[in-house]
């Protein structure tokens, strides 16, 4: 019985997978809420993100998981932040935050400050995609 | 009349409400879209954001000597109001 931990590719975060290890699984992550699958790497288990589903559904997904993880709700700025966050991914390669101007990997949506609490704090994530 | 100045990001659903609000009111505002900016200009105006509001996040409203962080409408009307 090991768990070992293990990198998300989203949020850098290395996690302990405790589950039975499958080439082809699919995973969660548990800080952010990314979906993933599972590989053998060279010398290791490996996560990576999906390639046969669309970014829509993968930015659906993910968000979906981190407010359950969480417990946060959404309410009609979900839809507008769900175009933003793809308008993004189109321009700059990946769901970077639509109200931050930088585009860096702390800034991945769940970002950084929101993972950290900030939801706790002010009620809602920056942009209103996640409530208390 | 106080000077009104929204410094945006042309993704962000909070600054089009705030765009909405000014106008909806026949509040008269200058915006800028920073994140469309060419990139020299983009520079200067997100170091400016920097030093007035302390992020380099959106919206930032200007009014009058006022810096309201965020999209926040109580403050935005009471800045308007002052
Ligand atoms: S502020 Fe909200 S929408 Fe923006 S990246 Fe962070 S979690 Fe996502
Ligand atoms: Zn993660």
């Amino acid at each position: 019985m090991t768990s070992e931990r293990i990198l998300c590719p989203v949020c850098q975060v290395a996690f302990p997978l405790k589950e039975e290890k499958v080439p082809g699984k699919r995973v969660v992550c548990p800080v952010c809420g990314a979906v993933l699958v599972l590989e053998k790497g060279d010398a290791s288990w490996v996560l990576r993100r999906p390639q046969d589903i669309t970014p829509e559904e993968e930015i659906r997904a993910r968000v979906e998981n981190f407010a359950r993880l969480r417990g946060y709700r959404f309410n009609e700025m979900k839809e507008p932040l769900i175009e933003a966050l793809l308008k993004k991914y189109e321009r700059y390669g990946d769901f970077y935050c639509p109200c931050k101007i930088d585009n860096i990997p702390e800034n991945i949506c769940p970002c950084l400050e929101t993972r950290q609490g900030s939801v706790e704090r002010n009620g809602r994530c920056h942009c209103g995609l996640f409530w208390k | 009349m106080k000077s009104v100045m929204l410094y945006a990001l042309s993704t962000c659903p909070f600054c089009k409400m705030a765009k909405r609000f000014f106008e909806s009111r026949n509040i008269p505002y200058n915006f800028v879209d920073v994140d469309l900016l060419p990139e020299e200009e983009k520079e200067k105006t997100v170091a400016e954001v920097q030093r007035i509001s302390g992020r380099r996040a959106f919206p930032v409203i200007v009014i009058g000597e006022e810096v309201i962080v965020g999209y926040d409408e109580l403050r935005i009307r009471e800045a308007l109001e002052k």
